[in-house]
């Protein structure tokens, strides 16, 4: 599964009653930009590598959080990391995102499957985590 | 595989990678691509060698075979000899035997050599896949957090500079609440509208107003039973 055959595959598909809106991001990396219909606040940012189909979601920066309650937040986030379905919680220069991979053998089903869990568990995150933003 | 970690977040922590540039620099990683292509030509000759051993321990091991089979039917053949008075040609077929076994014991003496050093070698194969899968999955983390930096880099310079979709958290959770409330109004007003097309509406103010339409007929039945108690 590369970038363009994913373009193509989730243009006209739907799962779970979702549409996904598929935008390349310009530049040397092949990165997609998916934005999945009821969860159109948090756009999954999609790239393929090698060995793995790679989906985040951006949550907030450091700067936008209450410095005194970093230490909490990022206990909180350690924790609900774990069960929840499908995706990892993680930090990527400022950004906190959540994050999930796939193996590059991973299907179209399998794919839009980890795009919906991750739109909509970014929306929960936002909202659990609201009151550590500054 | 420790090393590298600790590399990449010595170096994400200083802020090194703000751009996206290559954590582990291009330098360690040609090193560690190195490593990954000697280690990979250590594993095919070592292969090589233990294909070619176990070969030659096989073929000993099919002469073995031979002698052992010549040596018993000369047994027999110098029984034979024997049994007939042939007491000369015995003594010469038992040289032939003592030649066999001879050779039997020198070949097996090899191959016993031969099954160490296969050993030996099976070890170093294992080894060296091991290996391997060490310094590919140490390449996999190295390449996979140039690919991240580089992916969020680049997301960062396109949607962040010309739009909002990378908006503060506030924003995004702000225009969450307002989808979330449209959604909550579109299901009540369709909740509504379901009750006014099916009745249910009706009946909710009826009861409402003491009037239960159940309720009544039970209420019915049961004057009915304390009217006619005997029946």
């Amino acid at each position: 599964m590369d970038t363009q055959s994913l373009t193509l595959a989730l243009g006209d598909a739907t799962h779970a009653g979702r549409t996904f809106d598929v935008l390349p991001v310009a530049g040397d990396e092949p990165v997609l930009q998916v934005t999945v219909s009821g969860a159109e606040e948090t756009p999954v940012y999609v790239t393929v590598t090698d060995t793995q189909i790679l989906c985040l979601a951006y949550l907030f920066d450091k700067q936008e959080l209450n410095p005194e309650q970093l230490n909490d937040l990022h206990e909180n986030m350690l924790r609900i990391s774990v069960p929840m379905p499908l995706s990892a919680l993680g930090k990527t220069g400022d950004h906190y995102v959540v994050y999930g991979a796939l193996a590059p053998t991973s299907g179209t089903a399998e794919i839009m499957q980890e795009l919906v869990t991750l739109a909509e568990n970014a929306i929960d995150l936002l909202q659990t985590f609201e009151d550590y933003l500054a | 595989m420790r090393t590298v970690l600790k590399k990449i977040l010595t170096a994400m922590r200083g802020g090194v990678n703000e751009l996206g540039e290559a954590v582990v620099d291009g330098q360690g990683n040609r090193i560690l691509e190195q490593e990954l292509r000697d280690a990979e030509q250590e594993l095919k000759q070592a292969k090589q060698e233990l294909a070619s051993l176990m070969a030659e321990a096989a073929s000993l091991a099919r002469q073995i075979r031979t002698e052992q089979d010549s040596a018993s039917k000369r047994e027999s053949d110098a029984r034979k000899a024997l049994a007939a008075g042939q007491e000369e040609l015995a003594r010469e077929v038992a040289e032939r035997i003592v030649g066999h076994e001879r050779r039997t014991a020198e070949l097996t003496q090899t191959r016993e050599l031969l099954q160490q050093r296969i050993a030996g070698l099976k070890e170093r194969v294992q080894r060296a896949e091991k290996q391997l899968a060490d310094y590919r999955r140490e390449l996999q983390v190295v390449k996979t957090n140039e690919r991240v930096l580089r992916t969020t880099a680049q997301i960062d310079t396109n949607i962040n500079s010309n739009q909002s979709s990378l908006s503060t958290a506030k924003d995004t959770l702000e225009r969450i609440r307002e989808r979330q409330a449209r959604e909550e109004d579109r299901q009540t007003a369709s909740a509504t509208l379901e009750k006014e097309l099916t009745g249910a509406d009706l009946d909710e103010k009826l009861k409402a107003a003491g009037i239960d339409g159940d309720e009544d007929s039970v209420n019915d039945v049961l004057a009915r039973l304390k009217g006619n108690p005997a029946q």
